[in-house]
């Protein structure tokens, strides 16, 4: 038989590529993987969601291109090739492709494209050689950088002084620890300013993203149990976030591998975005600078279309593809689209201006997947369309909420030469708080003291 | 099996070793063929090519194709690979011509028409279209759709109430690269270098090309350009099409004061019909169709979560559908030169409408307003997971009216092995009602897909239904041996044309006639 009639699910989110044969199996080859949706088209020149497909063209890139892979080898017609494993992680996973998918259809190309990556694994082909160094870093030092962990906590300013207990905890994560110290500073300012008290670990080791991501689950799940204890041992009601591959993993990828739903973890998972819209709106954070500049918005994959928590679900489907219990389906409805826009929109003198591929149509940075270690040149690829597209708005200013997206934007403006800049959203909250709410003298010094390691 | 050696430098020096790869992965992403012919031949209709290559020109297409003559080897050219109909390698040494690099566009606004590479999808075109008070069809298969296989197809939708079938009005000049490497210009193209006209004064060939029993999947070469036919719409500043909402019931807000949708119901199926003749006559409106009440529960529509809970509804609702006579109609009114077009043509249809004793009649829902761009047949497969038009009519309204109807109690017999949706079909009108066309749609699940299962039962008896009552011939492959004899042996002449066009049998071999896997 092609594809069960009838089957029994245990568990969606990691599971042997065998048990999504049914997805890939009812692939139609529309095509909605491959393009953005209609509604949402401004031009013919920005009109792709997928950018491995966008940029090679070949259907293999595409989700749809991975379905009939997928199903191929669980038939055994189709064994690994170099350009299989090229195929399978030269990919973002940024679920452009699933989201567009499900605006019609039922189905879970993303789970597919993850399994994929784990059934490389596990058959010892994958992954590529960058990603097991990142896994060889995080097994010496707890960083993807291989740097101390000692360092991981040199980001905190003198002048903030972090609780020894608080209802927050801030998990800081790898990049703005040890690359993007703005952010983490940025954000500390953000929460002296709301006036709540924040823990940070010493213990606090990489969320795993990069582990989850390129298909070592198994280094990933140990990361995962330490967090989880180190945040339990911490007793925080809230995990604050201000990096969104953090925010993903422990909202969406925790639970997942635990077989639970984001609801059971036992805390409140926030981006930064979501804290200060919450403060803004509350009064808890006045913003009193102005900042005039004609800006664009990034959402970051992680953030937005990929933000919905995760419900764990398990029951039978039946030959129509019904499924009982009903199952609840991310769609990328319930992202974070609005809350960093509407803290853009408190900013005085900020004018937002959107590109076409917002929100859950946004197009992907270029650095998620494992793809900025593996493939630099395409991930900068990816970043240079971004660009483009961003500048026909007329911003001056790319603004985004990861610092991931910030820093492959920012290589991508380099190489280029471009006059466009790029800016966390913390950094321009910070701005705007006023001259209290930071003590460098100019933004620019603040990037030059704090970029690299 | 590989393509010889030699053929494969050939084409690394055509288009450059980036666009040209053997390698199986990547081989297996154009395996299946798109819509329900991967479930149904699964999984003797799954086989990837040999090789794929990516050519970015006219010139590279004729070379890559002169290759495929000398060493005989059979390709098939690919868009979207969405086709129904053999959009899938059927030889192991096939070549798949993925045309996708070829995306160029360019738009004659003055002459209303666009000229067109493979690559450029349905929506691309909208969009630029609109930015210069011009629109074109927007096709049942989706935005995501290549405009010129699809048009070149059949290109299908009801906006072509006005802007006419494809190949009638909407299919101009084209360029056509023949199965042995010829480039061809077809009608204006060949004497004046412009592509503003199909019929002349150059030789038309698009008749014998067209649809699929033409050059659809490459059977009779690979058009590389073509133009289409533009329509007047209004003027940019008014064409503001707003993006709201999210995923996946986001939708596009309509200039109200310019486009409107009417959704009408009627008392009775043969009421519906009278008023759609009535609303043909008046010649009002921009697209009218029907709506079957099972459109009514997609996800996109926010009437419904998932499959699972579409299922649930409808499984609830059906008998009230049945019982309360669900016969509805939706019409989009544009008013192209001014506010005061739409409020008379509005005045009118409401007129026909309560002669014709319409229960209701209301503006459309916002998501309806998408269907301007985003007509969705991606959302009818997510009643079963897929599904098939096993009847068509393309004929007068009554006619296809009554095929459906008629369809509907072949339908009914295999239920449920069918699922019963309750309806007969939807239709759809060119040229304001001087032809309909009807669409019967049946779902079903993959274990019942098999030829002998009740897919392909129901299917052999709409085939015979369709021959007894002398209709438009199921698109199956299966029925072309079946009714050429019984049509001026259609298919001896066809095959004759094929042979003195494509010697070498390289130009998707069977193709146009038999199809494999079925």
């Amino acid at each position: 038989m092609a594809v069960p009639s009838e089957e029994k699910i245990s568990a969606e989110g990691f599971r042997p590529l065998d048990e999504y044969r049914y997805y890939a199996f009812y692939c139609n080859r529309c095509g909605n993987c491959k393009i953005i949706d209609a509604v949402y088209l401004r031009s013919s020149r920005f009109s792709q969601i997928c950018p491995a497909f966008g940029r090679y063209l070949f259907d293999a890139y595409s989700a749809q291109g991975k379905m009939d892979i997928a199903l191929a080898m669980l038939d055994g017609t189709l064994g690994y090739t170099p350009k299989m494993l090229d195929v399978i992680y030269r990919c973002m996973l940024c679920g452009g492709c699933d989201v567009m998918c499900k605006r019609s259809f039922d189905s879970e190309p993303l789970l597919v494209l993850e399994s994929l990556r784990i059934k490389a694994v596990t058959d010892g082909k994958g992954p590529m050689p960058e990603h097991v160094k990142l896994r060889e870093n995080l097994e010496k030092t707890n960083n993807i950088y291989g740097e101390s962990h000692g360092d991981r906590l040199r980001w905190v300013p003198k002048e903030i002084k972090p609780a020894k207990k608080a209802d927050i905890l801030y998990f800081v994560g790898c990049a703005s620890a040890y690359r993007r110290r703005e952010i983490a500073q940025a954000t500390a300012q953000i929460f002296k300013a709301a006036g709540v008290e924040f823990m940070v670990s010493e213990n606090e080791r990489c969320c795993g993203y990069h582990m989850f991501s390129t298909g070592q689950v198994d280094a990933a799940r140990r990361l995962v149990e330490h967090n989880l204890d180190m945040i339990e041992k911490s007793g925080a009601e809230k995990v604050i976030t201000s990096c969104a591959s953090c925010y993903k993993t422990i909202k969406v990828d925790y639970p997942k591998i635990l077989r639970k739903s984001t609801k059971d973890l036992g805390f409140e998972i926030l981006h930064i975005t979501e804290f200060l819209d919450q403060s803004i709106k509350s009064g808890a954070i006045k913003l009193p600078k102005s900042i005039e500049m004609r800006v664009t918005y990034h959402d970051p994959c992680l953030l937005g279309r990929q933000g919905e928590p995760w419900e764990h679900w398990e029951g039978t489907r039946d030959k129509w593809g019904s499924y009982k219990p009903q199952k609840k389906w991310r769609r990328g409805t319930y992202g974070i689209y609005t809350p960093p826009r509407d803290v853009l929109g408190s900013i005085q003198g900020i004018e937002l201006r959107e590109m076409g591929r917002v929100r859950e149509n946004a197009w992907c940075c270029g650095a998620g997947g494992g793809v900025k270690q593996a493939f630099p040149d395409f991930a900068l690829w990816v970043a240079k369309e971004r660009l483009e597209e961003a500048k026909t708005t007329g911003a001056e200013a790319i603004i985004t909420a990861c610092p991931f997206c910030k820093e492959n934007l920012e290589d991508a403006i380099e190489a280029g030469k471009e006059a466009i800049r790029v800016y966390d959203i913390t950094e321009l909250v910070v701005q705007a708080l006023g001259e209290e709410g930071l003590k460098r003298t100019s933004k620019e010094k603040l990037l030059k003291e704090n970029r690299g390691g | 099996m590989p393509i010889p050696r030699e053929a494969y430098q050939a084409l690394e020096s055509v288009v450059g070793p980036e666009w040209v790869s053997e390698d199986p992965a990547i081989c297996q992403g154009y395996c299946r063929g798109g819509w329900f012919f991967m479930t149904l031949d699964y999984p003797k209709g799954c086989m990837p090519p040999a090789c794929v290559v990516l050519p970015s020109s006219t010139e590279e297409v004729q070379a890559i194709v002169r290759i495929c003559n000398r060493y005989k080897i059979p390709f098939l050219p690919v868009g979207s690979g969405w086709v129904a109909f053999g959009s899938y390698p059927t030889k192991p040494d096939m070549l798949v011509i993925d045309m996708k690099r070829m995306k160029k566009m360019m738009i004659d606004e003055k002459n209303m028409y666009a000229i067109i590479e493979p690559g450029v999808t349905y929506g691309e075109l909208h969009v630029e279209a609109w930015k210069r008070g011009l629109w074109y069809v927007t096709v049942g298969s989706g935005s995501q759709t290549r405009v010129l296989s699809n048009t070149h197809f059949a290109g299908l939708g009801p906006l072509g109430y006005r802007m006419g079938a494809a190949g009638d009005r909407r299919e101009l000049a084209y360029e056509w690269v023949t199965p042995t490497g010829e480039i061809v210009q077809v009608g204006s193209a060949s004497v004046v270098k412009e592509y503003f006209w199909g019929a002349g004064p150059g030789p038309d060939l698009r008749g014998m090309l067209r649809e699929h029993l033409g050059a659809i999947c490459g059977g009779f070469g690979i058009i590389t350009k073509m133009a289409v036919k533009l329509f007047p719409f209004m003027p940019p500043s008014e064409a503001k099409f707003e993006s709201y909402g999210i995923s996946p019931t986001a939708y596009i807000r309509i200039p109200v004061h310019r486009v409107r949708w009417y959704n009408i119901r009627f008392p009775s199926y043969e009421k519906m019909v009278d008023a759609i003749y009535e609303i043909c006559r008046a010649e009002i409106g921009a697209a009218i169709y029907t709506v079957p009440p099972i459109f009514l529960y997609q996800v996109s529509t926010g009437r419904v979560e998932s499959r699972t809970d579409l299922r649930e509804k409808f499984d609830k609702d059906r008998e009230k559908f049945k019982r309360e006579s669900f016969w509805m109609l939706r019409v989009l009114l544009v008013g192209y030169v001014s506010e005061e077009q739409l409020q008379y043509e509005e005045r009118v249809l409401r007129d026909i409408a309560m002669e014709m004793g319409a229960v209701s009649f209301k503006e459309g829902s916002p998501r309806d307003h998408s269907w301007i761009i985003s007509m969705d047949a991606p959302s009818v497969f997510n009643v079963s997971g897929i599904y098939n038009a096993h009847a068509f009519s393309f004929d007068s309204i009554r006619f296809t009216a009554k095929v459906l109807k008629d369809a509907a109690k072949i339908r009914d017999k295999y239920v449920p092995a069918l699922y019963d949706s309750a309806d007969y079909g939807w239709m759809h009108f060119y040229d304001y009602g001087h032809t309909s066309y009807g669409e019967f749609i049946v779902y079903f699940a993959a274990e019942d897909a098999p030829m002998d299962k009740a897919y392909g039962n129901a299917l052999m008896d709409f085939v015979k239904y369709s021959i007894e009552a002398k209709n438009y011939l199921p698109r199956v492959p299966v029925t072309t041996p079946i009714l050429g004899p019984l049509y001026q042996n259609y298919h001896v002449w066809l095959e004759k044309i094929k042979k003195a066009f494509d010697p070498n049998e390289v130009a998707n071999p069977p193709k146009p006639l038999k199809y494999s896997g079925a």
